[in-house]
Protein backbone atom coordinates (compact mmCIF):
# COMPACT_ATOMS: atom_id res chain seq x y z
CA UNK A 1 0.00 0.00 0.00
CA UNK A 2 2.59 2.36 0.81
CA UNK A 3 4.36 1.67 -2.26
CA UNK A 4 1.69 4.07 -3.76
CA UNK A 5 1.59 6.88 -2.22
CA UNK A 6 -0.76 9.76 -3.77
CA UNK A 7 1.75 12.39 -5.48
CA UNK A 8 -1.11 15.24 -6.26
CA UNK A 9 1.04 17.47 -8.06
CA UNK A 10 2.79 15.28 -10.42
CA UNK A 11 -0.40 13.01 -10.68
CA UNK A 12 -2.13 16.56 -12.31
CA UNK A 13 1.23 17.13 -14.45
CA UNK A 14 0.57 13.47 -16.01
CA UNK A 15 -3.29 14.48 -16.38
CA UNK A 16 -2.30 17.50 -18.00
CA UNK A 17 -0.24 15.79 -20.36
CA UNK A 18 -3.12 12.72 -20.70
CA UNK A 19 -5.79 15.21 -21.25
CA UNK A 20 -3.56 17.49 -24.21
CA UNK A 21 -2.77 14.21 -25.85
CA UNK A 22 -6.13 13.18 -25.95
CA UNK A 23 -7.09 16.21 -27.70
CA UNK A 24 -4.81 15.82 -29.79
CA UNK A 25 -5.44 12.20 -31.00
CA UNK A 26 -9.12 11.78 -30.45
CA UNK A 27 -10.51 13.91 -33.43
CA UNK A 28 -8.04 12.40 -35.83
CA UNK A 29 -9.48 8.11 -34.86
CA UNK A 30 -13.07 6.92 -35.91
CA UNK A 31 -14.23 5.38 -38.51
CA UNK A 32 -12.16 7.00 -41.60
CA UNK A 33 -8.97 7.91 -40.10
CA UNK A 34 -7.76 11.33 -40.46
CA UNK A 35 -4.38 12.72 -40.63
CA UNK A 36 -3.16 16.23 -38.84
CA UNK A 37 -1.08 16.47 -41.80
CA UNK A 38 -4.27 16.31 -44.37
CA UNK A 39 -6.02 18.43 -41.58
CA UNK A 40 -3.11 21.39 -41.48
CA UNK A 41 -3.39 21.47 -45.46
CA UNK A 42 -6.98 22.19 -45.15
CA UNK A 43 -7.79 18.92 -47.63
CA UNK A 44 -11.72 19.27 -48.18
CA UNK A 45 -12.85 16.02 -46.57
CA UNK A 46 -10.38 15.67 -43.98
CA UNK A 47 -11.07 19.21 -42.69
CA UNK A 48 -14.81 18.61 -42.83
CA UNK A 49 -14.69 15.39 -40.84
CA UNK A 50 -11.91 17.08 -38.48
CA UNK A 51 -13.54 20.78 -37.83
CA UNK A 52 -17.49 19.57 -38.24
CA UNK A 53 -17.85 16.21 -37.04
CA UNK A 54 -14.77 15.05 -34.60
CA UNK A 55 -13.80 18.01 -33.09
CA UNK A 56 -17.26 19.24 -31.49
CA UNK A 57 -17.71 15.57 -30.48
CA UNK A 58 -14.42 14.93 -28.75
CA UNK A 59 -15.30 18.52 -26.97
CA UNK A 60 -18.43 17.36 -25.94
CA UNK A 61 -16.96 14.43 -24.61
CA UNK A 62 -13.79 16.38 -22.69
CA UNK A 63 -16.93 18.41 -21.19
CA UNK A 64 -19.40 15.84 -20.32
CA UNK A 65 -16.55 13.56 -18.67
CA UNK A 66 -15.74 16.50 -16.55
CA UNK A 67 -18.95 16.96 -15.53
CA UNK A 68 -19.59 13.44 -14.87
CA UNK A 69 -16.70 13.23 -12.78
CA UNK A 70 -16.83 15.90 -10.48
CA UNK A 71 -20.45 15.34 -10.02
CA UNK A 72 -19.74 11.55 -9.03
CA UNK A 73 -16.93 13.41 -6.86
CA UNK A 74 -19.06 15.50 -5.39
CA UNK A 75 -22.23 13.02 -4.23
CA UNK A 76 -19.18 10.65 -2.83
CA UNK A 77 -17.99 13.22 -0.49
CA UNK A 78 -21.28 13.95 0.11
CA UNK A 79 -22.80 10.29 0.53
CA UNK A 80 -19.95 9.32 2.24
CA UNK A 81 -20.29 6.36 0.12
CA UNK A 82 -18.25 5.23 -3.04
CA UNK A 83 -20.91 3.28 -4.91
CA UNK A 84 -22.99 7.07 -5.23
CA UNK A 85 -22.77 8.88 -8.49
CA UNK A 86 -25.75 10.68 -10.75
CA UNK A 87 -26.23 7.56 -12.48
CA UNK A 88 -26.95 5.29 -9.14
CA UNK A 89 -29.10 8.43 -7.63
CA UNK A 90 -31.51 9.38 -9.72
CA UNK A 91 -30.66 12.61 -11.34
CA UNK A 92 -29.87 10.76 -14.52
CA UNK A 93 -33.19 8.81 -13.82
CA UNK A 94 -35.10 11.85 -13.55
CA UNK A 95 -33.40 13.56 -16.66
CA UNK A 96 -34.32 10.39 -18.37
CA UNK A 97 -37.72 10.74 -17.68
CA UNK A 98 -37.97 13.88 -18.80
CA UNK A 99 -36.48 13.49 -21.99
CA UNK A 100 -38.73 10.18 -22.39
CA UNK A 101 -41.53 11.98 -21.86
CA UNK A 102 -41.04 14.48 -24.11
CA UNK A 103 -40.39 12.16 -26.87
CA UNK A 104 -43.80 10.41 -26.02
CA UNK A 105 -45.35 13.34 -26.54
CA UNK A 106 -43.26 14.40 -30.01
CA UNK A 107 -41.67 17.57 -28.25
CA UNK A 108 -40.61 20.43 -30.56
CA UNK A 109 -38.55 22.98 -30.21
CA UNK A 110 -38.06 25.74 -27.69
CA UNK A 111 -35.75 28.33 -27.35
CA UNK A 112 -33.65 27.13 -30.53
CA UNK A 113 -33.34 23.88 -27.99
CA UNK A 114 -35.01 20.94 -28.67
CA UNK A 115 -37.75 19.92 -26.13
CA UNK A 116 -36.37 16.71 -25.26
CA UNK A 117 -33.12 18.59 -23.88
CA UNK A 118 -34.95 20.63 -21.75
CA UNK A 119 -37.59 18.36 -20.46
CA UNK A 120 -34.73 16.14 -19.41
CA UNK A 121 -32.62 19.58 -17.60
CA UNK A 122 -35.90 19.91 -16.09
CA UNK A 123 -36.24 16.02 -15.24
CA UNK A 124 -33.11 16.26 -13.77
CA UNK A 125 -33.74 19.27 -11.65
CA UNK A 126 -37.07 17.89 -10.40
CA UNK A 127 -35.45 14.80 -9.19
CA UNK A 128 -32.84 16.44 -7.45
CA UNK A 129 -35.26 18.76 -5.58
CA UNK A 130 -37.29 16.09 -4.69
CA UNK A 131 -34.36 14.16 -3.10
CA UNK A 132 -33.69 17.57 -1.32
CA UNK A 133 -37.50 18.07 -0.41
CA UNK A 134 -37.53 15.37 1.40
CA UNK A 135 -34.13 16.12 3.47
CA UNK A 136 -35.33 18.91 4.30
CA UNK A 137 -38.98 17.60 5.38
CA UNK A 138 -37.37 16.85 8.79
CA UNK A 139 -34.34 18.28 10.05
CA UNK A 140 -31.10 16.27 11.09
CA UNK A 141 -32.20 13.95 8.19
CA UNK A 142 -29.38 11.36 7.66
CA UNK A 143 -26.73 11.58 4.56
CA UNK A 144 -27.80 8.10 4.38
CA UNK A 145 -31.32 8.61 4.05
CA UNK A 146 -30.64 11.11 1.37
CA UNK A 147 -29.12 8.02 -0.52
CA UNK A 148 -32.12 6.01 -0.37
CA UNK A 149 -34.52 9.27 -1.01
CA UNK A 150 -31.84 8.78 -4.41
CA UNK A 151 -31.99 5.09 -5.20
CA UNK A 152 -36.23 5.12 -4.62
CA UNK A 153 -36.43 8.31 -7.02
CA UNK A 154 -34.36 6.53 -9.69
CA UNK A 155 -36.63 3.13 -9.48
CA UNK A 156 -39.99 5.19 -9.33
CA UNK A 157 -38.62 7.10 -12.76
CA UNK A 158 -36.99 3.69 -14.20
CA UNK A 159 -40.49 2.46 -13.89
CA UNK A 160 -42.71 5.27 -15.52
CA UNK A 161 -39.84 5.10 -18.29
CA UNK A 162 -40.86 1.32 -19.15
CA UNK A 163 -44.76 2.57 -18.62
CA UNK A 164 -44.64 5.60 -20.90
CA UNK A 165 -42.37 2.78 -23.67
CA UNK A 166 -45.32 0.91 -23.08
CA UNK A 167 -48.12 3.13 -24.37
CA UNK A 168 -45.83 4.82 -27.06
CA UNK A 169 -45.35 3.40 -30.92
CA UNK A 170 -42.73 1.52 -32.06
CA UNK A 171 -41.13 4.66 -33.46
CA UNK A 172 -41.53 6.37 -30.32
CA UNK A 173 -40.16 3.12 -28.55
CA UNK A 174 -36.74 2.83 -30.60
CA UNK A 175 -36.07 6.63 -30.49
CA UNK A 176 -36.59 6.27 -26.60
CA UNK A 177 -34.47 3.21 -26.23
CA UNK A 178 -31.84 4.55 -28.39
CA UNK A 179 -32.04 7.63 -26.31
CA UNK A 180 -31.52 6.16 -23.17
CA UNK A 181 -28.40 4.22 -24.74
CA UNK A 182 -26.05 7.38 -23.84
CA UNK A 183 -24.41 8.86 -26.85
CA UNK A 184 -22.05 11.81 -28.27
CA UNK A 185 -23.21 11.81 -31.86
CA UNK A 186 -23.45 15.35 -32.49
CA UNK A 187 -22.86 17.44 -35.18
CA UNK A 188 -21.51 20.61 -34.72
CA UNK A 189 -21.12 23.23 -32.15
CA UNK A 190 -24.57 24.15 -30.63
CA UNK A 191 -24.43 21.72 -28.13
CA UNK A 192 -20.74 22.26 -26.81
CA UNK A 193 -21.87 25.80 -26.71
CA UNK A 194 -24.45 24.91 -24.49
CA UNK A 195 -23.09 22.65 -21.95
CA UNK A 196 -19.80 25.20 -21.69
CA UNK A 197 -21.56 27.44 -19.16
CA UNK A 198 -23.06 24.46 -17.00
CA UNK A 199 -19.93 22.76 -16.36
CA UNK A 200 -17.43 25.51 -15.86
CA UNK A 201 -19.95 26.76 -13.09
CA UNK A 202 -20.88 23.32 -11.72
CA UNK A 203 -17.20 22.48 -11.37
CA UNK A 204 -16.03 26.25 -10.48
CA UNK A 205 -18.94 25.74 -7.40
CA UNK A 206 -17.63 22.48 -6.39
CA UNK A 207 -13.70 23.71 -6.65
CA UNK A 208 -14.82 26.79 -4.81
CA UNK A 209 -16.33 24.05 -1.79
CA UNK A 210 -13.07 22.43 -1.84
CA UNK A 211 -12.73 23.13 1.80
CA UNK A 212 -16.27 21.93 2.86
CA UNK A 213 -15.41 18.83 1.05
CA UNK A 214 -12.19 17.52 2.88
CA UNK A 215 -14.05 18.65 6.13
CA UNK A 216 -16.78 16.59 5.12
CA UNK A 217 -14.52 13.54 4.60
CA UNK A 218 -13.86 13.82 8.97
CA UNK A 219 -17.88 13.60 8.97
CA UNK A 220 -20.62 15.69 9.39
CA UNK A 221 -20.37 15.84 13.35
CA UNK A 222 -16.60 16.92 13.04
CA UNK A 223 -17.26 19.38 9.58
CA UNK A 224 -20.17 21.22 11.03
CA UNK A 225 -18.60 21.68 14.49
CA UNK A 226 -15.38 23.25 12.21
CA UNK A 227 -18.05 25.48 11.24
CA UNK A 228 -19.80 24.40 7.80
CA UNK A 229 -23.33 24.55 7.64
CA UNK A 230 -24.64 21.63 6.35
CA UNK A 231 -27.96 22.05 5.09
CA UNK A 232 -26.48 24.83 3.05
CA UNK A 233 -23.42 22.75 1.59
CA UNK A 234 -25.68 20.24 0.72
CA UNK A 235 -28.04 21.86 -0.83
CA UNK A 236 -25.19 23.77 -3.00
CA UNK A 237 -23.88 20.15 -4.01
CA UNK A 238 -27.04 19.29 -5.39
CA UNK A 239 -27.26 22.21 -7.41
CA UNK A 240 -23.73 22.28 -8.67
CA UNK A 241 -24.22 18.39 -10.20
CA UNK A 242 -27.80 18.49 -10.98
CA UNK A 243 -27.32 21.28 -13.09
CA UNK A 244 -24.32 19.78 -14.70
CA UNK A 245 -26.06 16.40 -14.91
CA UNK A 246 -29.24 18.34 -15.88
CA UNK A 247 -27.64 19.96 -19.07
CA UNK A 248 -25.16 16.71 -20.36
CA UNK A 249 -28.09 14.28 -20.02
CA UNK A 250 -29.80 16.77 -22.26
CA UNK A 251 -27.52 16.42 -25.16
CA UNK A 252 -26.09 12.64 -24.82
CA UNK A 253 -28.57 11.10 -22.88
CA UNK A 254 -27.50 9.15 -19.89
CA UNK A 255 -24.12 8.13 -19.44
CA UNK A 256 -23.44 5.65 -16.47
CA UNK A 257 -20.32 5.00 -14.71
CA UNK A 258 -18.16 7.69 -15.77
CA UNK A 259 -18.94 9.78 -12.22
CA UNK A 260 -18.11 6.35 -10.05
CA UNK A 261 -14.49 5.00 -12.17
CA UNK A 262 -12.59 7.91 -12.66
CA UNK A 263 -12.86 9.72 -9.10
CA UNK A 264 -11.84 5.87 -7.74
CA UNK A 265 -8.97 5.66 -10.09
CA UNK A 266 -8.01 8.99 -9.62
CA UNK A 267 -7.89 8.95 -5.84
CA UNK A 268 -4.99 6.26 -5.51
CA UNK A 269 -2.68 8.80 -7.69
CA UNK A 270 -4.02 11.84 -6.26
CA UNK A 271 -5.20 11.55 -2.71
CA UNK A 272 -8.37 13.18 -1.36
CA UNK A 273 -7.31 16.64 -0.67
CA UNK A 274 -10.44 17.87 -3.40
CA UNK A 275 -7.77 20.71 -4.57
CA UNK A 276 -6.05 18.32 -6.46
CA UNK A 277 -9.01 16.07 -6.28
CA UNK A 278 -11.26 18.16 -7.94
CA UNK A 279 -9.07 19.57 -11.22
CA UNK A 280 -8.09 16.12 -11.43
CA UNK A 281 -11.81 14.54 -12.12
CA UNK A 282 -12.08 17.68 -14.37
CA UNK A 283 -8.93 16.69 -16.32
CA UNK A 284 -9.44 13.01 -15.86
CA UNK A 285 -13.12 12.72 -16.66
CA UNK A 286 -12.81 14.57 -19.59
CA UNK A 287 -10.02 12.45 -20.85
CA UNK A 288 -12.01 8.91 -19.97
CA UNK A 289 -15.01 9.71 -22.36
CA UNK A 290 -13.37 11.03 -24.99
CA UNK A 291 -11.67 7.85 -25.23
CA UNK A 292 -14.18 6.02 -24.63
CA UNK A 293 -15.83 7.81 -27.40
CA UNK A 294 -13.23 7.04 -29.65
CA UNK A 295 -13.16 3.39 -28.66
CA UNK A 296 -16.93 3.19 -29.35
CA UNK A 297 -16.75 5.07 -32.79
CA UNK A 298 -13.72 2.63 -34.13
CA UNK A 299 -14.76 -0.97 -32.75
CA UNK A 300 -17.67 -1.98 -34.78
CA UNK A 301 -16.68 0.79 -37.25
CA UNK A 302 -18.24 1.97 -39.73
CA UNK A 303 -21.13 1.18 -37.28
CA UNK A 304 -21.08 3.28 -34.25
CA UNK A 305 -21.48 1.92 -30.38
CA UNK A 306 -23.45 4.18 -27.89
CA UNK A 307 -20.58 5.17 -25.70
CA UNK A 308 -23.33 4.76 -22.74
CA UNK A 309 -23.38 1.23 -23.37
CA UNK A 310 -19.31 0.89 -23.58
CA UNK A 311 -19.36 2.96 -20.04
CA UNK A 312 -21.84 0.85 -18.75
CA UNK A 313 -20.24 -2.34 -19.97
CA UNK A 314 -17.18 -1.15 -18.06
CA UNK A 315 -18.83 0.32 -15.15
CA UNK A 316 -21.19 -2.66 -14.02
CA UNK A 317 -18.28 -5.05 -13.49
CA UNK A 318 -16.02 -2.19 -11.60
CA UNK A 319 -19.28 -1.38 -9.45
CA UNK A 320 -19.47 -5.03 -8.19
CA UNK A 321 -15.34 -5.00 -7.84
CA UNK A 322 -16.06 -1.92 -5.65
CA UNK A 323 -19.01 -3.60 -3.60
CA UNK A 324 -16.50 -6.71 -2.90
CA UNK A 325 -13.21 -5.77 -2.90
CA UNK A 326 -12.82 -2.24 -3.10
CA UNK A 327 -14.63 -0.96 0.52
CA UNK A 328 -10.93 -0.45 1.90
CA UNK A 329 -10.74 2.23 -0.36
CA UNK B 1 -21.89 39.13 36.66
CA UNK B 2 -22.05 38.82 32.34
CA UNK B 3 -18.02 39.48 32.30
CA UNK B 4 -17.43 35.97 33.95
CA UNK B 5 -19.69 33.86 32.67
CA UNK B 6 -19.00 32.82 28.96
CA UNK B 7 -21.80 30.24 28.02
CA UNK B 8 -25.44 30.28 29.66
CA UNK B 9 -28.56 28.15 28.84
CA UNK B 10 -31.73 28.50 30.02
CA UNK B 11 -34.50 26.43 30.64
CA UNK B 12 -32.71 23.73 27.92
CA UNK B 13 -34.95 21.08 26.91
CA UNK B 14 -34.43 18.48 23.98
CA UNK B 15 -36.75 15.59 23.15
CA UNK B 16 -36.44 12.87 20.82
CA UNK B 17 -40.43 12.49 19.71
CA UNK B 18 -42.61 12.33 23.34
CA UNK B 19 -39.22 11.39 25.06
CA UNK B 20 -37.72 14.18 27.23
CA UNK B 21 -34.06 13.42 26.79
CA UNK B 22 -32.44 16.26 28.32
CA UNK B 23 -33.88 19.39 30.98
CA UNK B 24 -35.08 21.46 31.69
CA UNK B 25 -31.96 22.62 32.88
CA UNK B 26 -30.41 25.72 33.23
CA UNK B 27 -26.48 25.91 33.51
CA UNK B 28 -23.39 29.02 33.30
CA UNK B 29 -20.14 28.56 31.77
CA UNK B 30 -17.77 30.83 33.24
CA UNK B 31 -15.06 32.66 31.41
CA UNK B 32 -12.00 30.18 32.31
CA UNK B 33 -13.25 27.37 34.45
CA UNK B 34 -13.38 23.59 33.38
CA UNK B 35 -16.62 22.36 33.92
CA UNK B 36 -16.71 18.14 33.84
CA UNK B 37 -19.75 16.65 32.98
CA UNK B 38 -20.11 13.48 34.89
CA UNK B 39 -23.16 10.92 34.47
CA UNK B 40 -23.96 7.08 33.85
CA UNK B 41 -24.89 6.08 29.84
CA UNK B 42 -27.68 7.61 28.20
CA UNK B 43 -27.82 10.73 30.87
CA UNK B 44 -28.10 13.05 28.64
CA UNK B 45 -23.93 14.25 28.49
CA UNK B 46 -23.41 13.86 24.72
CA UNK B 47 -26.98 15.70 24.20
CA UNK B 48 -25.66 18.64 26.23
CA UNK B 49 -22.89 18.99 24.60
CA UNK B 50 -24.07 18.97 21.47
CA UNK B 51 -26.58 21.59 22.32
CA UNK B 52 -23.99 23.55 24.09
CA UNK B 53 -22.02 23.81 20.70
CA UNK B 54 -24.71 24.68 18.88
CA UNK B 55 -24.90 21.09 16.82
CA UNK B 56 -28.22 20.55 17.52
CA UNK B 57 -31.40 23.32 18.00
CA UNK B 58 -32.70 23.22 21.25
CA UNK B 59 -36.33 21.98 21.35
CA UNK B 60 -37.14 24.24 23.93
CA UNK B 61 -34.97 27.02 25.81
CA UNK B 62 -32.15 29.67 25.06
CA UNK B 63 -28.43 30.21 24.58
CA UNK B 64 -26.35 32.71 24.85
CA UNK B 65 -22.49 32.88 24.04
CA UNK B 66 -21.25 36.59 25.80
CA UNK B 67 -24.78 37.64 25.68
CA UNK B 68 -25.54 36.83 21.72
CA UNK B 69 -27.74 34.12 21.54
CA UNK B 70 -27.10 31.41 19.47
CA UNK B 71 -29.69 31.83 16.72
CA UNK B 72 -27.82 35.57 15.93
CA UNK B 73 -24.50 33.64 14.96
CA UNK B 74 -23.74 31.84 11.89
CA UNK B 75 -22.44 28.16 12.09
CA UNK B 76 -19.00 29.60 11.26
CA UNK B 77 -19.34 32.17 14.01
CA UNK B 78 -19.97 29.73 16.42
CA UNK B 79 -16.59 27.91 15.66
CA UNK B 80 -14.64 30.62 15.90
CA UNK B 81 -16.12 30.56 19.38
CA UNK B 82 -16.78 26.85 20.53
CA UNK B 83 -14.63 24.00 19.16
CA UNK B 84 -15.58 20.26 19.72
CA UNK B 85 -14.08 17.45 19.87
CA UNK B 86 -16.60 14.63 19.33
CA UNK B 87 -16.70 11.05 20.87
CA UNK B 88 -18.14 9.57 17.64
CA UNK B 89 -15.98 9.84 14.17
CA UNK B 90 -15.74 7.76 11.19
CA UNK B 91 -13.52 4.61 11.21
CA UNK B 92 -11.57 5.83 8.05
CA UNK B 93 -10.18 9.37 7.47
CA UNK B 94 -8.36 9.76 4.43
CA UNK B 95 -6.12 12.57 5.42
CA UNK B 96 -2.77 13.58 6.97
CA UNK B 97 -2.41 14.80 10.38
CA UNK B 98 -1.63 18.29 9.04
CA UNK B 99 -4.43 18.25 6.87
CA UNK B 100 -6.47 17.57 9.58
CA UNK B 101 -5.65 20.50 12.02
CA UNK B 102 -5.28 22.69 9.05
CA UNK B 103 -8.37 21.97 8.85
CA UNK B 104 -9.48 23.10 11.84
CA UNK B 105 -8.64 26.72 10.43
CA UNK B 106 -11.91 26.95 8.32
CA UNK B 107 -14.00 29.09 10.36
CA UNK B 108 -11.24 31.72 10.15
CA UNK B 109 -11.05 31.09 6.53
CA UNK B 110 -12.63 33.79 4.20
CA UNK B 111 -14.79 33.04 1.52
CA UNK B 112 -12.71 34.13 -1.39
CA UNK B 113 -9.45 32.89 0.32
CA UNK B 114 -7.43 30.73 -2.59
CA UNK B 115 -5.04 29.31 0.01
CA UNK B 116 -4.55 29.59 4.20
CA UNK B 117 -2.33 32.38 5.24
CA UNK B 118 0.70 32.54 7.43
CA UNK B 119 -1.76 32.62 10.61
CA UNK B 120 -3.03 29.79 9.60
CA UNK B 121 0.42 27.85 9.15
CA UNK B 122 1.46 29.40 12.16
CA UNK B 123 -1.52 28.31 14.34
CA UNK B 124 -1.62 24.44 13.11
CA UNK B 125 2.32 24.80 14.03
CA UNK B 126 1.77 25.63 17.61
CA UNK B 127 -1.45 23.56 17.57
CA UNK B 128 0.81 20.51 16.92
CA UNK B 129 3.40 21.69 19.48
CA UNK B 130 1.19 21.80 22.30
CA UNK B 131 0.11 18.50 21.64
CA UNK B 132 3.55 16.89 21.03
CA UNK B 133 2.52 15.25 17.82
CA UNK B 134 4.84 17.22 15.27
CA UNK B 135 6.62 14.03 14.42
CA UNK B 136 3.37 12.66 13.15
CA UNK B 137 2.27 15.66 11.00
CA UNK B 138 3.28 13.57 7.68
CA UNK B 139 1.29 10.50 8.71
CA UNK B 140 -1.68 8.98 7.52
CA UNK B 141 -4.47 9.07 10.06
CA UNK B 142 -5.92 6.04 9.47
CA UNK B 143 -2.38 4.61 10.64
CA UNK B 144 -2.12 5.93 13.71
CA UNK B 145 -3.45 3.94 17.28
CA UNK B 146 -6.31 5.40 18.77
CA UNK B 147 -4.67 7.99 21.03
CA UNK B 148 -2.53 9.17 18.78
CA UNK B 149 -6.12 10.35 16.60
CA UNK B 150 -7.34 11.71 20.21
CA UNK B 151 -4.48 13.81 20.25
CA UNK B 152 -5.06 14.87 16.81
CA UNK B 153 -8.53 15.78 16.98
CA UNK B 154 -7.81 17.90 19.92
CA UNK B 155 -4.68 19.58 17.78
CA UNK B 156 -7.67 20.44 15.13
CA UNK B 157 -9.84 22.13 17.57
CA UNK B 158 -6.84 23.59 19.51
CA UNK B 159 -5.95 25.09 15.79
CA UNK B 160 -9.83 26.46 15.60
CA UNK B 161 -8.06 28.87 18.50
CA UNK B 162 -11.54 29.58 20.10
CA UNK B 163 -12.25 30.50 23.46
CA UNK B 164 -14.17 27.25 24.02
CA UNK B 165 -13.16 24.10 24.03
CA UNK B 166 -15.53 21.03 24.54
CA UNK B 167 -14.71 17.69 24.47
CA UNK B 168 -16.90 14.63 24.32
CA UNK B 169 -15.34 11.25 26.49
CA UNK B 170 -12.01 12.40 25.74
CA UNK B 171 -9.97 9.38 27.05
CA UNK B 172 -12.44 6.96 26.24
CA UNK B 173 -11.07 3.54 24.72
CA UNK B 174 -7.40 4.82 25.85
CA UNK B 175 -5.00 2.34 27.82
CA UNK B 176 -3.43 4.21 30.97
CA UNK B 177 -0.59 5.06 29.74
CA UNK B 178 -2.46 7.42 27.04
CA UNK B 179 -5.43 8.61 29.26
CA UNK B 180 -2.30 9.51 31.71
CA UNK B 181 -0.90 12.10 28.66
CA UNK B 182 -3.96 12.70 27.55
CA UNK B 183 -4.87 13.93 31.24
CA UNK B 184 -1.83 16.18 31.89
CA UNK B 185 -2.20 17.45 28.50
CA UNK B 186 -5.83 18.73 29.38
CA UNK B 187 -4.38 19.78 32.59
CA UNK B 188 -1.76 22.18 30.45
CA UNK B 189 -4.70 23.59 28.28
CA UNK B 190 -6.79 24.29 31.23
CA UNK B 191 -3.97 26.42 33.10
CA UNK B 192 -3.48 28.51 29.64
CA UNK B 193 -4.96 32.06 29.31
CA UNK B 194 -8.67 32.09 28.69
CA UNK B 195 -9.37 29.02 27.94
CA UNK B 196 -12.56 27.60 29.15
CA UNK B 197 -13.42 23.87 28.90
CA UNK B 198 -16.16 21.72 29.80
CA UNK B 199 -15.89 17.80 28.76
CA UNK B 200 -18.40 15.10 29.81
CA UNK B 201 -16.96 11.82 30.71
CA UNK B 202 -17.68 8.55 32.63
CA UNK B 203 -14.02 8.88 34.66
CA UNK B 204 -14.67 10.77 37.56
CA UNK B 205 -11.24 10.95 38.32
CA UNK B 206 -10.35 12.85 35.74
CA UNK B 207 -13.20 14.96 36.12
CA UNK B 208 -11.98 15.60 39.57
CA UNK B 209 -8.50 16.13 38.46
CA UNK B 210 -9.50 18.41 35.56
CA UNK B 211 -12.79 20.23 36.65
CA UNK B 212 -12.96 23.17 38.82
CA UNK B 213 -16.54 22.66 38.92
CA UNK B 214 -18.61 18.98 37.69
CA UNK B 215 -22.57 18.92 36.95
CA UNK B 216 -23.65 15.36 37.48
CA UNK B 217 -26.77 14.35 35.20
CA UNK B 218 -29.06 11.52 36.09
CA UNK B 219 -31.49 11.18 33.26
CA UNK B 220 -31.18 14.28 31.27
CA UNK B 221 -31.80 16.28 34.81
CA UNK B 222 -28.84 17.92 36.92
CA UNK B 223 -28.47 16.19 40.10
CA UNK B 224 -25.54 18.99 41.58
CA UNK B 225 -23.41 21.20 40.12
CA UNK B 226 -20.54 22.19 42.66
CA UNK B 227 -16.48 21.74 42.97
CA UNK B 228 -15.58 18.26 42.63
CA UNK B 229 -15.08 17.38 46.76
CA UNK B 230 -18.98 18.43 46.94
CA UNK B 231 -20.28 16.07 44.58
CA UNK B 232 -17.42 12.82 44.97
CA UNK B 233 -19.59 11.90 47.91
CA UNK B 234 -20.54 8.09 48.35
CA UNK B 235 -24.33 9.06 48.86
CA UNK B 236 -24.31 11.74 45.74
CA UNK B 237 -22.63 9.25 43.74
CA UNK B 238 -25.03 6.21 44.66
CA UNK B 239 -27.67 8.47 43.22
CA UNK B 240 -25.73 9.31 39.89
CA UNK B 241 -24.40 5.75 39.43
CA UNK B 242 -26.98 3.35 41.49
CA UNK B 243 -23.37 2.13 42.43
CA UNK B 244 -21.11 2.23 45.65
CA UNK B 245 -17.80 4.15 45.35
CA UNK B 246 -15.41 4.65 47.90
CA UNK B 247 -13.47 7.77 48.19
CA UNK B 248 -9.65 6.59 48.66
CA UNK B 249 -8.01 10.12 48.62
CA UNK B 250 -10.17 13.13 50.42
CA UNK B 251 -9.52 16.96 49.77
CA UNK B 252 -10.12 19.09 46.83
CA UNK B 253 -9.95 16.69 44.23
CA UNK B 254 -10.91 13.48 45.67
CA UNK B 255 -9.45 10.57 44.43
CA UNK B 256 -12.42 7.55 43.89
CA UNK B 257 -12.66 3.86 43.46
CA UNK B 258 -15.76 2.00 42.19
CA UNK B 259 -16.69 -0.49 45.08
CA UNK B 260 -17.16 -4.05 42.79
CA UNK B 261 -17.47 -6.14 45.70
CA UNK B 262 -20.39 -7.58 47.36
Amino acid sequence: MSSLRPRPRAALLVLCGLWIATVLVAPLVGSQAVSLHDVLRAEPTAASIFWQIRLPRVLLALLGGAGLAVSGLGFQTLFRNPLAEPYTLGVSGGAALGAVLALRFEGGQLLGLPLVALASFAGALGATALIVGLALRREGVETSTLLLAGVAVSLSCSAIILFLQYLADSTQTFRMVRWMMGGLSVVGYTEVLWLLPWVLGGSAMLLALRWELNLLLMGEEMAASRGVDLARLRFQILLATSLMIGALVAVSGPIGFVGLIVPHILRRFVGHDHLFLAPACILGGGAFLTLCDAAARTLMAPAELPVGILTALLGGPFFLWLLVWGRRD
Amino acid sequence: MTATVLLTARELEWRAGERTILGPLDLDVRRGECLAIVGSNGAGKTTLLRLLTGLLRPWRGELCYSDRPFAALSRRELARRIAYVPQIRPSRVPLKVEEVVLLGRYPHLSRLQIAPRAVDFAAVEEALAVVGIEGLRGRAVDELSGGERQAVYIAAALAQQSELLVLDEPTLHLDARHQHDLASLLLRLKGGADRTVVLATHDLNLASLLGDRLLALVAGRPLACGPPAEILQPDLLDRLFQARFEIVRGGERPVTILDLGA
